[in-house]
């Protein structure tokens, strides 16, 4: 599964940190892949990818691809914005069901505020120092 | 529980500004402010300096230059502790930590007397730059905060989604914030005093959606000391005072939102501590006289009075809309005015919720008195009530 590459003309107001372990997933979302870790003794996945299980300890997890598809579970306009983010103000954000049973939160790419459980799809953001994702209302 | 703990002296400071900018002549200090409430809570509890086993500080903010608060206000009141002196962070649970802490020295013996106290400053630092650090507060620092979240906007979101499945709306959301307000205009300690309206509350400025500017905490300055004292003690001194009878926490193993899709609006760990609280207790949610509830937002106030049993699942804002937690209603809730009227500094608010409840449990409330309250509880949370910490408090006369 491949997620649209939506082009950014700028730079990231906060960029991720990028460990030795988490570089493989921020290069696979800068090519337009979603992707996890899974565990390979209870099966479970987690969100951010960890070199461990969170729900077993295990040590034994390998990546794994999402499909980027899943639901609005909420959303917010932020108008109040910290220092760094001001001139992006206001800007929509929104916790996102993915299709797999991983929750997690991100930026939402709509000008209307979207109805929750609506179905929405994770997009590549392609800043111009490296990349993020989002979600937008799928269709 | 072991040995019985009571409060038996409080004072607090009013919320609202006070810290001074750095180079302002005259500076409001915090050690001096401080320590005029050590005093003031001290008469108020009618024990000797002497008695004072532990002092259990909430940490103060960063804007605060004087480090090692607590070993420097060991000094500055020359107050030798044979328990413990320190200092206790857990983001907007920390003061309801340290009054835990201090429970704990008496407890377990340390201390007969022990003071929980603290003083956040922070008013002097915009909300723009006070943002650039609380965003890394709530949230993943590489896989939250890129996205712009703040505090309030994981709290936005709870809104969005119990609108959407209780078939609520901003409008019945907001009248927790009037209800507030007109506790607050009772409350002589409170950060904003003048009446509001419900038209009023809906025409403030957007701050994060649904939420407007009258529905979210405005940052304050404030300071409390609390004297806790073993039950035997406090008898002896023949005040009244409010005795500890259930505490819990709960934290779900989650920082924000669950990874696993649950439902974020249950408030799941404020659900589990309240029900041990009780159980401890030995009584429900019913019996409880007055709630002082840790609500920065509305919608908080809703949630957790909803996760508590004080209203019924999804019900929390038709019945603060029906004036049922309002004074004078059937479960009075944050009668001091609550976060968004009473005030906010962050790191001490937990004490002041303390400080109203040991008011009503000891008649002392005036105005805002609820008639012949017996039993009260505060709660106190980190994240999106991720985490959630219980005390059952219950009067001796």
């Amino acid at each position: 599964m491949t997620l649209d590459i939506v082009r950014v003309d700028r730079v990231r107001a906060y960029p991720p940190r990028v460990t030795a372990f988490t570089q493989r997933f921020w290069d696979s979302v800068a090519q337009g892949r979603l992707e996890t870790t899974v565990c390979e003794d209870c099966g479970k996945l987690s969100f951010p990818p960890k070199t461990f299980c969170p729900h077993c300890w295990s040590t034994r997890t390998r990546w794994t691809g999402l499909s980027g598809h899943g639901r609005l579970y909420a959303q917010t306009m932020i108008h109040a914005a910290p220092a760094i983010f001001r001139d992006e103000a206001p800007y929509r954000v929104g916790i996102v069901d993915l299709q797999e049973g991983l929750r997690i939160a991100t930026r939402l790419l709509s000008d209307e505020a979207p109805k929750l459980d609506t179905p929405v799809e994770i997009v590549t953001l392609l800043y111009t120092d490296g990349p993020l994702f989002a979600a937008r209302p799928n269709g | 529980m072991t040995e019985a703990v009571a409060i038996l002296g409080t004072a607090a400071l009013p919320v609202g500004k006070w810290q001074t900018a750095p180079g302002v002549v005259p500076a409001v200090l915090e050690h001096e402010v401080l320590a005029k409430l050590v005093m003031e809570a001290m008469a108020d509890a009618g024990v000797d300096k002497s008695d004072i086993g532990s002092m259990i500080f909430s940490l103060a903010r960063p804007y605060t230059q004087q480090k090692y608060f607590a070993t420097f206000m060991a000094n500055y009141l020359r107050l030798p502790c044979a328990g413990s002196v320190a200092e206790i962070m857990g983001n907007g649970m920390t003061a309801a930590l340290a009054f835990q802490g201090a429970v704990d020295e008496i407890r377990l013996g340390k201390a007969k007397v022990a003071l929980a106290l603290g003083v956040n400053f922070e008013t002097a630092t915009s909300s723009a730059d006070h943002m650039m650090s609380s965003m890394r507060t709530t949230g993943d620092v590489d896989f939250h905060v890129p996205f712009g979240f703040t505090p309030i906007s994981w709290y936005a979101m709870d809104a969005a989604r119990y609108i959407h499945e209780f078939n609520s709306s901003r409008e019945e959301l907001a009248t927790v914030a009037v209800k507030n307000r007109a506790h607050a205009v009772l409350n002589p300690i409170a950060q904003y005093r003048k009446p509001i309206t419900l038209e009023q509350v809906l025409a403030q400025a957007p701050i994060v959606e649904p939420l407007g500017l009258y529905e979210v905490p405005g940052r304050a300055d404030g300071a409390v000391c609390i004297v806790l004292a073993s039950e035997d003690v406090a008898r002896a001194t023949g005040r009244p005072y409010a005795r500890l009878r259930g505490q819990s926490f709960f934290h779900e193993g989650a920082h924000q939102i669950n990874e696993v899709p649950n439902d974020m609006i249950a408030l799941i760990a404020a659900q589990t501590a309240g029900r041990a609280a009780f159980a401890q207790a030995g009584i429900t949610p019913a019996d409880i006289d007055v709630a002082e509830l840790y609500a920065p937002c509305t919608i908080v106030e809703v949630l957790a009075s909803e996760a508590f049993g004080l209203v019924p699942r999804g019900q929390g804002a038709r019945q603060c809309a029906e004036g049922q937690t309002s004074l004078g209603g059937r479960i009075p809730i944050c009668t001091s005015g609550g976060l968004q009227s009473r005030g906010h500094p962050a790191y001490v608010t937990p004490f002041y919720s303390f400080v109203e409840i040991a008011d009503q449990l000891r008649g002392r409330a005036g105005a805002r008195q609820v008639e012949g309250a017996r039993l009260g509880m505060t709660s106190a949370e980190l994240g999106n009530y991720n985490a959630a910490m219980v005390h059952i408090l219950e009067a001796v006369q």
